[in-house]
C-alpha cells in the first residue's frame, strides 16, 4: 500500500509520534512533536496538523508537510508551511485533552481512561492526503507502549505492544468531555450519541464521572433527556448533582422530571435552594411539585405522581385515546386509564389492555374493573408495597379523605422503594 | 438558638466519616506498637510528639480532603492525568506493595490479640479474612461507613485502659508541652522519635481519603465541615495515641519492665500490673484496630489502583464487569492472611521491609500532592496560600526526612 512508504511500515499511534525531532529539508533541527491538533465540527477526526515545540514557542504544521527519515525523525517538505498554534484555534489536542482523561465510551456505556491513540493515513495514488484519528486506546497495547518507550528501540516495543490484545474505541463511539463552557461551545461538543442511550445507562455514565464533568454533560444533554438520566440516579448523588448547577438550569431539568422524583429530589435540597429552583419553574409544573412537597415522604402521596390519565366515567374508548394523545406525561409510564365523577370522585379503573382491545364507542365503564384497589394519601409506603404484592397492581391510584383521585402510585415507585430498604 | 446548635451538631454528624475513619484506621497494630513502646521505653517522655503530629496530620489529610472536593476526583486520577500513566504505575505498584505489606502487619495484630485470647491463629485468621472480604463485597458504601465509624469509637477502649492504668496526670500534661533535655535525646530515644512521626502519615492514607470524599460526593459549599471532619479526627487519633503511651508509661516503664516485642505484648505484660480490666481493654484495642484496618486497605487499594489505570471498579459491580479489582481486592486479603499463617514466617523483617517502602513512598506522594494543590487550573481560589504552602512543604520536607531516616535506620539495625 502506498502510505506504507510514506510513513514507517504500520499506522502511527500518537505515542510513537511525541517527542520525534522535526528537521528541515536541510536536515537542521527545527523541534519536536509536542501534541496533535484534531479537527472539530465537519472535520472531526481529521488531524489538523502536527504541534512542534520549537524555540520559538508551539508551532503548527500540516500532518502531510513532513517525511519520515530512515532513522524514525520527521523531515519537513521543502514546501511546508509552518504557523505559530493561536490560543483561538478550535482544536482537541489529543495530548493535553485526551491522553489519560476520561472520556465516555458511547458503544460500550462506560467511562474509560485513555492509553494511546491510534491513526491512520488515508492516501491516493500514492500521496498522503491525510492523517485521521481511528481509534482510542484503553487496554493493555496502548499502556505497554506508553510504559516502555524509550526503554526499547520503537520496532521492538511495537512487535511487543502488539502481542498484547488491543481495547479500543472507534473515534465516532467517543465522547470526550469537556469543563469549560466557553470551549466546550468553541468545539461543538453535543453528547449527540450520549443522549441517543438509554436513560439509566447515562444515569450509570454519570455516576462514575466527577462533580465538573457531570454538570459539563447535564449541562449539554437535552433537558428532557437530563431529567430521565437524573431520575435514574443514585438520590444523595442527585442532590449533588443538582447543587452544582445553577438554579435556572436545574429548573430547566426539574420541570422536565416526573413530578414525584422532582419533589423527593427538592425535599433532599436544602430549603433556600429548593426555593430558588422552585423560582425558576413553570408556573403549572411548579404548583405540581410544590403541592407533591407538602406530603410525609414516606407516604403514598409523597411516592406518587400527578401524571395521570383520568376521564370522566360516561367516556368512551374513542374519548380515552384522546385524552391519551393529550397526555403530557411521559406516556410510557401510563398501565390504565381512570374514571371520575365531576368531583373528581375515583369511579372505576381500566386497563390499557382492555382499551386496545375495545371498539372505539364502547363506554369506558362496561370495561372497567366492577371493583378496584386504591389506598388513602397518607397510607405508608410500606402498606402501599403490600397492596402491590398482593393484588399483583402496576399502578394504585391515591385518594384523598373525599376519595378524590389525588395521584397515581407506579410499580417503579415501589421498586425503588424496596430495593432502598434493603 | 438551641435549635441552630441542634442543626449544626447535625450537620457536622452527617460529614463526619471520610476524615474520622482515615485518622482512626493510622492507630492500626504498627501504630499502636510504636506508641506501646514508647511509653514503655521511656515513660512520659515522648508525648511531646505528639502535638506536632497532630498538626502534620491535619495539615496534609486537609489538603487531600480539598482536593477531593473541589476536583472531583480521587489522588491517583489525578496524578493519572497530571503526570501521566508511566509515575502513576510506578506509584501504584509501590503503593500496591506497602499496603500488602501492611495488610500482612493488620492479619497479624489480629492473629496475636486473638491469641491472648487463646485463639489459634489458624482458626481467628482465616476466619477474620473471610469476614473482611464480605464486609466490603456485601455491604454497600452508607452502612460500611457505619461500622467504620462505630469501629472508630471502639478506640475509646484505650483512654479508659489509660486512666484504669493511675498515671500522674500532672506529670503526663507537662511531658506533653515540654520538650525534654539534651541529656536525654541518645541515639535509642531519638529512634523512637522518627518513628512515632513516621508511623503518623502513611501513603495510603492520602489515596483513600481523597476517594472516599470524592464517593461521598461532599461539596464545595460543604467543605468546611469536611474540614471539620479531619481536624476532629486527626485530634481524636492522637489523644488515643497519647493514652496508649500512657497507659504504657504508668504501668510498663514504672516497674522497669523496660522494651515490649510486638503489640499483644504490651497487653499481656499490664495484666498484673493494672489487672484484668486494663488487659481486655488493651487486648480488644488491639483486635479492633487490627480488624478495622484489615478491612480498609486491601479495599482503598483495589479502589486506587483501578481508577488511576481506568479500570472497572467499585463493589456494586459484579465480579465479571470488574475482575481486576475484585482479584487484587480478593489477592491482597487472601495473601495477607496466607501469609500470616505460614508457621516461623519472618514477621519483623517483613515489617520493617515494608515500613521502608513506605519511606520511599511518602515523599513521593507529598511531593506530587504539592504540586497539584498548587494547581490553579484545578484548584482555582483553593489553591494553597502563601502562608499555607509554607508551613505545607515545611511538614512534608520534616515528614518526608524522617521517613527516609527511618528507613536508613531500620536497615542498619
Amino acid at each position: 500500500m502506498a502510505h506504507k512508504a510514506h510513513n514507517g511500515d504500520v499506522d502511527p499511534s500518537l505515542t510513537t509520534m511525541l517527542g520525534t525531532p522535526v528537521t528541515n529539508a536541510s536536515g537542521q533541527l527545527r523541534g519536536r512533536v509536542r501534541d496533535l491538533a484534531v479537527g472539530t465540527g465537519v472535520d472531526a477526526g481529521k488531524v489538523a496538523g502536527l504541534v512542534l515545540k520549537t524555540r520559538r514557542g508551539l508551532e503548527l504544521v500540516a500532518a502531510t508537510s513532513v517525511l519520515q527519515t530512515p532513522s524514525g525523525a520527521f523531515e519537513l517538505r521543502p514546501e511546508a508551511e509552518v504557523r505559530p498554534l493561536r490560543p483561538d484555534d478550535n482544536f482537541i489536542l489529543l495530548r493535553q485533552d485526551l491522553l489519560d482523561r476520561q472520556i465516555i465510551d458511547v458503544h460500550g456505556r462506560k467511562v474509560v481512561r485513555v492509553n494511546d491513540v491510534d491513526l491512520q493515513w488515508f492516501s491516493h495514488n500514492g500521496d498522503p492526503q491525510d492523517l485521521r484519528v481511528r481509534e482510542v486506546e484503553v487496554g493493555l497495547r496502548g499502556a505497554v507502549r506508553r510504559l516502555l518507550k524509550g526503554a526499547l528501540p520503537a520496532q521492538t516495543l511495537e512487535t511487543l505492544a502488539r502481542r498484547f490484545p488491543a481495547r479500543v474505541i472507534p473515534w465516532e463511539f467517543v465522547d470526550v468531555i469537556e469543563v469549560d463552557p466557553a470551549r466546550r461551545v468553541k468545539l461543538n461538543i453535543e453528547h449527540e450519541r450520549l443522549a441517543q442511550l438509554h436513560p439509566s445507562d447515562i444515569a450509570d455514565i454519570l455516576e462514575d464521572l466527577p462533580a465538573a464533568e457531570r454538570e459539563a454533560v447535564l449541562t449539554t444533554l437535552d433537558e428532557e433527556v437530563a431529567a430521565e438520566a437524573l431520575e435514574e440516579v443514585e438520590p444523595h448523588l442527585q442532590v449533588s448533582m443538582v447543587e452544582s448547577l445553577t438554579s435556572e438550569v436545574a429548573a430547566g431539568i426539574v420541570e422536565e422530571m416526573d413530578p414525584s422524583a422532582a419533589a423527593d429530589l427538592l425535599a433532599e435540597l436544602p430549603e433556600s435552594r429548593s426555593e430558588a429552583i422552585l423560582e425558576e419553574m413553570d408556573p403549572e409544573e411548579r404548583q405540581e411539585v410544590e403541592e407533591l412537597l407538602e406530603f410525609r415522604e414516606d407516604s403514598a402521596a409523597g411516592r406518587m405522581t400527578t401524571e395521570y390519565v383520568a376521564v370522566p366515567q360516561t367516556a368512551t374508548v374513542g374519548d380515552a385515546i384522546q385524552a391519551l394523545r393529550g397526555f403530557e406525561g411521559d406516556i410510557e409510564t401510563i398501565t390504565e386509564i381512570y374514571l371520575v365523577d365531576e368531583t373528581e370522585v375515583l369511579k372505576g379503573v381500566v386497563p390499557l389492555a382492555r382499551i386496545v382491545l375495545a371498539k372505539p364507542e364502547t363506554r369506558l365503564d362496561v370495561l372497567g374493573e366492577p371493583r378496584f384497589i386504591s389506598c388513602e394519601a397518607d397510607a405508608h409506603q410500606q402498606e402501599v408495597a403490600e397492596l402491590f404484592d398482593k393484588y399483583n397492581l402496576r399502578a394504585l391510584p391515591v385518594l384523598n379523605n373525599d376519595a378524590k383521585l389525588v395521584g397515581v402510585v407506579e410499580a417503579d415507585h415501589v421498586i425503588a422503594f424496596l430495593r432502598s430498604g434493603r | 438558638m438551641l435549635r441552630r446548635w441542634r442543626t449544626r451538631i447535625l450537620l457536622f454528624l452527617a460529614v463526619l466519616g471520610p476524615g474520622f475513619i482515615t485518622a482512626n484506621v493510622d492507630n492500626d497494630p504498627n501504630g499502636i506498637f510504636t506508641y506501646s513502646q514508647a511509653g514503655a521505653q521511656y515513660g512520659y517522655a515522648l508525648l511531646w510528639t505528639m502535638i506536632p503530629i497532630t498538626l502534620a496530620l491535619i495539615v496534609v489529610q486537609e489538603m487531600c480532603a480539598r482536593m477531593g472536593v473541589v476536583t472531583g476526583k480521587g489522588l491517583s486520577d489525578l496524578i493519572r492525568e497530571e503526570f501521566g500513566l508511566r509515575l502513576t504505575v510506578i506509584v501504584l505498584l509501590l503503593l500496591v506493595l506497602v499496603n500488602f505489606g501492611n495488610v500482612i502487619g493488620e492479619f497479624s495484630g489480629i492473629a496475636a490479640s486473638l491469641d491472648l485470647f487463646h485463639l489459634s491463629k489458624y482458626i481467628s485468621v482465616p476466619v477474620c479474612s473471610v469476614l473482611v472480604w464480605l464486609l466490603a463485597v456485601r455491604g454497600d458504601y452508607k452502612s460500611v461507613e457505619k461500622i467504620f465509624l462505630t469501629a472508630s469509637v471502639f478506640y475509646i477502649a484505650y483512654i479508659v485502659a489509660g486512666v484504669l492504668s493511675q498515671p500522674s496526670w500532672h506529670t503526663a500534661l507537662v511531658a506533653t508541652v515540654k520538650i525534654p533535655p539534651r541529656s536525654a535525646w541518645t541515639h535509642d530515644y531519638l529512634f523512637l522519635v522518627i518513628s512515632v512521626i513516621g508511623t503518623t502519615i502513611a501513603p495510603w492514607m492520602q489515596f483513600y481519603l481523597q476517594s472516599t470524599i470524592v464517593e461521598k460526593g461532599v461539596s464545595v459549599k460543604n467543605y468546611a465541615a469536611s474540614r471539620l471532619d479531619v481536624i476532629v479526627g486527626s485530634i481524636f487519633t492522637d489523644i488515643v495515641a497519647w493514652f496508649i503511651i500512657v497507659a504504657c508509661a504508668a504501668t510498663l516503664y514504672m516497674h522497669g519492665q523496660g522494651a515490649i516485642r510486638d503489640a499483644s505484648d504490651a497487653a499481656q505484660a499490664m495484666k498484673p500490673l493494672a489487672g484484668q480490666y486494663a488487659f481486655l481493654l488493651f487486648a480488644f484495642g488491639l483486635f479492633n484496630a487490627s480488624f478495622f484496618a484489615a478491612s480498609v486497605l486491601p479495599l482503598s487499594t483495589a479502589y486506587v489502583v483501578c481508577e488511576g489505570l481506568g479500570l472497572e471498579s467499585g463493589v456494586d459491580k459484579k465480579f465479571s464487569e470488574a475482575p481486576a479489582f475484585y482479584w487484587l481486592y480478593t489477592i491482597l486479603i487472601a495473601g495477607g492472611a496466607a501469609v500470616v499463617m505460614i508457621p516461623n514466617f519472618p514477621l519483623i523483617k517483613w515489617s520493617i521491609t515494608s515500613q521502608a517502602l513506605n519511606g520511599v513512598l511518602l515523599p513521593v506522594v507529598i511531593v506530587l500532592m504539592l504540586l497539584l494543590i498548587n494547581r490553579k487550573d484545578l484548584m482555582g481560589e483553593y489553591a494553597n496560600s502563601r502562608w499555607f504552602n509554607i508551613a505545607a512543604w515545611l511538614t512534608a520536607g520534616i515528614v518526608s526526612v524522617l521517613s527516609l531516616m527511618l528507613m536508613v535506620q531500620q536497615f542498619r539495625s
